[in-house]
């Protein structure tokens, strides 16, 4: 039982981090209609900022995470502009294509300027974790799930209850009918680009202590998070939660009971069931043509 | 300038003057065939290799060269790749007049390589410790490091004289490197008559080795032994197997101890046992190319494979008095008691030069320098 509970207080740490990482492609389908390939290189680039604000120039940790977030924020708006923006028109595969061929110029522009050696950066807290019974609790792992909590709080909020998230919602649905009625259509999408880049790097920022800083850190993560997506329902904000944090349950109790090897294996495993079984994922709305 | 018939002639004879003369000095140099990482993930071990290999060549060229002709390096980029390692021999495989070449420290690049390897018939020194290299019937492959079989004896024994510990668990990656190491270490331990009460592999890049971790603890374990091929895969472990409170004795393949480990997983690691192929202070070689490293590159090598290849080579060739790639071979298979930086060459009929390791311990997050083990039998 001991065991158990530890594997099951991993695993969610873990889906934590799948479902942040998941949240910040659910914005764009859900906002600007867009997959974007290049959510795990924007994990990496808030890494990244956040060694050069702590590690190199000694800021304080707190203030180099703002820092971090708020130049993601401005480069979300040059990435949209570049990747999204010339393409807009011509359907979603060529954007798909064009954010695939970013997160390319991405890592190797890291790559020449850090090199690929791996960089040890310190956690949000002094103490490794807390002992609470039988199950060590990591202290990032617990700052990832509140500030993951917190996260789906806010967005759900902006979303769904403000505004803002309803212009956002009809950019996406329909950008002439927005753009009709008034919406700045061009602001929305814009400050999709700016809100969904910041909360990749701090999913980066918050993984970065664990898996530690690299070029190639948050590829594997971006697939599974893109897996639980999908496992969720696709676009849908609850099912980005509940699907990455089943993802890291499942690879997590797998690899224990059944396989370390296969562990991989049982994340794109539940994500084939899906296909199979429920399309349409956990949370997402039967898609059928109209008459 | 005006450009006139006369001096478009003449510009054209100078170059063709600099094309000759440059192509004769071209001719004069006696040229080895590289394969290294100039890009991809691992380009930075790649660089420290690379940069030994120039240290041992130009103290060659310095001391007269190969058969009183200066060495040349030609180098082709594997891209950390298997498919890479392949196109970049096959490249160098096209220049006939390279004499031996210096493969990979990547088991798994090798055996890519090697069917083309046996195709080109010249000696290639390399620096993969899979057991099984020197075992394909490819009598051109030679081997400037210890293999595992060694690693996983020094393993052994250290666990049952050293620590008189009898009870192994095994972490290792299941890739070429991490199962070779992986049976090697079963077949000393059969031979010792002990049977591990854990053998846990993993695939590479793990973001949490919880389920691993929970298996040691539970296995009753009073040593662990382990081959991770990735260092942060041995950071990550490390952190997690002692904030889950395993403080039981670690013997480890290279990674435990290495630089980029060290750094990563911190005071996590300290009091780990490392069998590491190259240390600084176990011989006067590998003293003597800490500190010619440090004086051109400001930093301390990894690793002498590449520095001993270079040397192996150049005293086999002017031994053998020839470039004929059989010659060589023969000279390669002769050498004795060649001082290297990873230890002493004795090659034996497989292509194997070193029969030994070192044991470092982690003292504090500095490697130190334990004891070498060299096997004669």
């Amino acid at each position: 039982m001991d065991v158990l509970l530890q594997l099951l207080f991993t695993g969610l740490g873990i889906g934590a981090i799948y479902a942040m990482v998941s949240l910040g492609f659910v914005l764009l389908i859900r906002a600007a209609g867009v997959v974007n390939f290049g959510q795990g290189e924007f994990s990496m680039l808030g890494a990244y900022l956040l060694v050069v604000f702590f590690n190199v120039l000694g800021l304080p940790y707190l203030l180099g995470m703002a820092l971090a977030i708020v130049i993601m924020a401005g480069f979300g708006v040059v990435f949209a502009y570049a990747t999204y923006w010339p393409l807009r028109f011509r359907g979603g595969l060529p954007v798909i294509i064009s954010t695939i061929g970013a997160s390319i110029f991405l890592e190797n522009m890291v790559l020449v300027l850090y090199g690929p050696s791996s960089v040890q950066i310190d956690g949000l807290f002094d103490a490794p974790g807390i002992q609470v019974g039988p199950v060590f609790m990591d202290s990032q792992y617990l700052s990832i799930l509140v500030i993951a909590a917190l996260l789906v709080t806010l967005q759900y909020f902006i979303f769904e209850k403000t505004l803002l998230g309803k212009k956002l919602q009809a950019t996406s649905q329909d950008k002439e009918m927005a753009s009709l009625l008034g919406i700045p259509v061009v602001t929305m999408v814009m400050i999709t680009f700016a809100y969904s880049a910041a909360m990749g790097g701090l999913a980066g920022m918050l993984v970065a202590p664990i898996l530690f800083v690299s070029v190639n850190m948050a590829g594997a993560i971006a697939l599974k998070a893109f897996a639980a997506n999908i496992i969720g329902g696709y676009g849908s904000i609850p099912g980005a939660i509940l699907g990455g944090l089943a993802l890291g349950v499942v690879e997590t109790l797998g690899a224990a009971y059944i396989s370390v090897p296969y562990k991989d294996a049982f994340a794109f495993l539940m994500l084939l069931l899906f296909l199979l079984v429920r399309p349409q994922g956990l949370f997402g709305e039967r898609i059928a043509e109209k008459a | 300038m005006q450009i006139t018939r006369r001096r478009a002639l003449g510009a054209a004879a100078a170059a063709g003057t600099f094309a000759i003369v440059g192509r004769a000095r071209a001719e004069d140099t006696l040229k080895i065939g590289v394969v290294s990482p100039l890009t991809g993930p691992v380009v930075e071990p790649g660089r420290i290799q690379l940069n030994s290999l120039r240290i041992a060549t130009d103290q060659v060229n310095e001391a007269g060269g190969i058969l009183g002709r200066k060495v040349e390096l030609i180098v082709e980029d594997d891209q950390s790749s298997n498919p890479g390692a392949v196109l970049a021999f096959s490249r160098l495989a096209e220049h006939d007049d390279i004499v031996a070449f210096i493969g990979s420290i990547r088991s798994t690049q090798m055996k890519a390589m090697a069917p083309d390897m046996l195709k080109a018939a010249k000696p290639v020194m390399f620096g993969g410790t899979d057991p099984s290299l020197t075992h394909l019937g490819n009598p051109w492959l030679f081997r400037c490091r210890p293999n595992d079989s060694y690693s996983a004896r020094v393993m052994t024994n250290f666990c049952l004289t050293s620590l008189k510990l009898s009870k192994i668990a095994l972490v290792h990656s299941t890739d070429a490197f991490g199962t070779g190491g992986e049976k090697a270490l079963l077949g000393n331990l059969d031979k010792a008559g002990v049977a591990l009460v854990l053998d846990q592999g993993y695939a590479n890049n793990q973001p949490d080795f919880t389920p691993v971790v929970l298996a040691v603890k539970s296995s009753g374990a009073e040593v662990l032994t382990s081959y991770f091929t990735n260092e942060p895969d041995c950071a990550v472990f490390a952190r997690q197997l002692r904030q889950l409170g395993v403080r039981i004795p670690w013997v480890g393949s290279y990674s435990v101890i290495s630089p980029v480990t060290r750094g990563l997983a911190k005071n996590a690691l300290f009091g780990t046992y490392g069998i590491a192929d190259f240390a600084e202070d176990a011989n006067p070689t590998a003293k003597a190319l800490g500190a010619a490293y440090r004086t051109r590159f400001n930093a301390s090598p990894d690793n002498g494979w590449t520095y001993d290849a270079m040397k192996v080579l150049a005293h086999a060739i002017n031994t053998a008095n020839s470039t004929d790639a059989a010659k060589i071979r023969e000279a390669i298979l002769a050498i004795r008691k060649f001082p290297g930086a990873e230890g002493e060459f004795n090659f034996d009929e497989n292509g194997d030069g070193l029969h030994g390791y070192n044991i470092v311990v982690n003292n504090n997050g500095a490697a130190e320098f334990k004891e070498h083990i060299e096997f004669t039998d």
